[in-house]
């Protein structure tokens, strides 16, 4: 039986609901020898300002039980250097190309995503207004809805590419944020970016990671993820991308069943380059086992117990 | 090029101490490392941990498409390694990084080692002894138990000239104290080697610059993907020519850099 797995999210049609994640897959290049890009459905760049960023100092990264935290600091060629140098390359794979999307500034949000909406090749925009590692812009950004809606309405002034805040998990009810970027005019969400958090060396009685705080990812995050992406999807009619912690086809299932449309996978691709092919696999066997024809079909399929139930005494 | 794969152990022999050596099947490896590279390991499938770890490839032999590689059990990702069973698999890419580049003809290769930091000398003397080549090794560690690797080097015929902090075994001291007396008695046209603890690669390369010797150094900080896209391993490096140094990824243009162009901090 053909079962299929192309979805379509905010007019993109992917051929399957696989994302590398912003800041895990490089600008893609870097895994052009060691896998086909073509099985992708689709990568986000590396976050881009509009100049380079030198990022954070070192140690940049630590590993967290089923996790890492990461205070890398957006280091990056700047929008220019992506376009003129990197770009070129990436557009001779089949998959879709979303850049992401960073700025100090509204200003600079909106210029940087002028600048990508006249590049051949762009598929669509990925807004990071939740990256815990900077100290301007990032999750000051996200962490505000009046914030969030000003950059979202910004940068949708600035293109007619598709428009997708990636947001914070760092925020108490996410639904706030989420019909915030749907109003602004947002055509999707990403759904989330790391939860801050801090590591402490007991010795020296300090932070790990030379910048203090950093974003936690990976496994750890996963049932927080989902919740999340749970809770968004009921409360916008735009699609969502579900990320968090994602390394096998049952983890994409999560996210899928939660009402993600799609899902982006991250801190796996350091640990494993092959593991799309894997997940392809799996997901496919379990369309067949279930007698579905469609990934589609899983989506937002998720039986939450109703109240009754949930507080029903044995 | 490197390639990702799911790879057998073949053969495991524990060492005294936390020191094991860990024979793996992988062709590329086998066929294509040089001296210096290193690979992303990881033993089983499980979440935890959740990283590969990197380690220097020890030696080859490309005929039975085996690699080598000597590690020491002290945390999770080499304790898990280390207690592997022949036949259980490990996720594997490699090789991985720039590899030492030999010395030029008529100068004689110093290599200085701390700890485990011994792994790609043994590959390096190979390479060396195979184009007619010939070096030194000055193997430190803390006591006789960390400075284990020395039979395949005698086997070599290599000199190895070993120094113990406690002076178990080798020379009393620091492994730069016996390299040192060298440089003095022999003033050879050398190129220094080193791999180990960074306060050791300092020192090395100190005396480099103090000697007006070259020398390569491999670096070893904590690396997320090996593959240059989590940027966790950046070094400060700062080429002839820039006016400023960089950060640049250790596990892509390196793990070997000229330690001259190292920002030591």
């Amino acid at each position: 039986m053909d079962v299929k797995l192309g979805v379509d999210v905010a007019g993109m049609a992917l051929k399957n609901p696989l994302i590398a994640a912003s800041g895990t897959f490089g600008y893609g290049v870097e895994y052009e020898s060691l896998m086909d890009l073509g099985l992708l459905g689709g990568i986000v760049s590396k976050g881009l300002y509009l100049e380079p960023r030198l990022g954070n100092p070192t140690p940049r990264i630590v590993e967290t039980p089923a996790g890492l935290l990461n205070a890398i600091g957006l280091q990056g060629v700047g929008v220019r250097a992506f376009v003129a140098d990197v770009l070129p390359r990436l557009t001779k794979h089949d998959t879709a190309l979303l850049v992401n999307v960073c700025g100090d500034t509204v200003e600079e949000y909106a210029e940087v995503s002028r600048i990508l909406d006249g590049a051949p090749g762009v598929t669509g925009l990925e807004i990071n207004i939740s990256c815990p590692n900077v100290k301007k812009g990032g999750m000051a950004f996200g962490g505000d809805p009046r914030m969030t809606f000003e950059v979202v309405d910004a940068v949708r002034k600035a293109t007619r590419l598709p428009v997708i805040p990636k947001l914070s998990p760092n925020v108490g009810d996410i639904t706030i944020f989420a019909r915030a970027c749907e109003e602004a005019g947002a055509d999707a969400l990403s759904c989330v970016n790391t939860l801050l958090g801090l590591v402490i060396d007991v010795e020296s009685r300090r932070p790990r990671l030379a910048f203090g705080t950093g974003g936690l990812s990976g496994p750890a995050i996963r049932p927080v993820a989902v919740r999340m992406t749970w809770q968004a999807a009921r409360a916008v009619r735009i699609p969502v991308l579900g990320i968090g912690g994602i390394a096998t086809a049952n983890d994409v299932l999560e996210f899928l069943i939660a009402g993600a449309r799609a899902v982006q996978i991250g801190t796996a691709n350091f640990v494993d380059p092959g593991l799309y092919e894997r997940v392809l696999t799996d997901l496919r066997a379990y369309l067949e086992r279930h007698g579905l024809t469609d990934i589609n079909q899983v989506v937002g399929t998720l039986e939450y117990p109703g109240d009754a139930e949930r507080e029903r005494r044995g | 090029m490197a390639r990702n794969r799911d790879i057998p152990l073949v053969r495991r022999e524990a060492l005294d101490g936390a020191y094991v050596l860990l024979t793996f099947r992988h062709p590329e490896i086998a066929h294509e490392a040089r001296a210096g590279q290193f690979v992303m390991i990881k033993a089983g499938i499980s979440a935890e941990p959740p990283l590969r770890r990197p380690f220097s490839i020890m030696s080859v032999a490309p005929e039975r498409e085996e690699f080598t590689l000597f590690l020491k059990a002290i945390g999770q990702g080499t304790r898990r390694l280390a207690a592997m069973d022949v036949g259980d698999l490990a996720q594997c890419l490699g090789p991985l990084g720039q590899p030492f580049v030999a010395p030029p003809e008529g100068s004689e290769a110093l290599m200085v080692a701390g700890g485990y930091g011994i792994a790609p000398f043994l590959m390096l003397s190979r390479q060396l002894q195979a184009s007619g080549g010939a070096g030194r090794v000055f193997y430190g560690g803390r006591s006789a138990g960390d400075v284990q690797l020395r039979s395949p080097f005698e086997h070599l015929g290599a000199t190895l000239v070993v120094a113990t902090e406690d002076g178990s075994l080798g020379v009393t001291g620091r492994v730069t104290a016996p390299l040192e007396a060298y440089l003095d008695a022999a003033a050879p046209k050398a190129v220094l080697y080193a791999c180990g603890p960074d306060a050791m690669l300092h020192a090395v390369a100190s005396l480099a610059e103090r000697r007006g010797l070259p020398c390569q150094v491999s670096l070893d900080p904590w690396m997320g993907c090996g593959i240059g896209t989590c940027l966790g391993c950046v070094v400060w490096i700062q080429k002839p020519g820039e006016a400023r140094p960089k950060y640049r990824c250790a596990c892509t243009e390196g793990p070997v850099f000229d330690s001259r162009h190292v920002v030591w901090t």
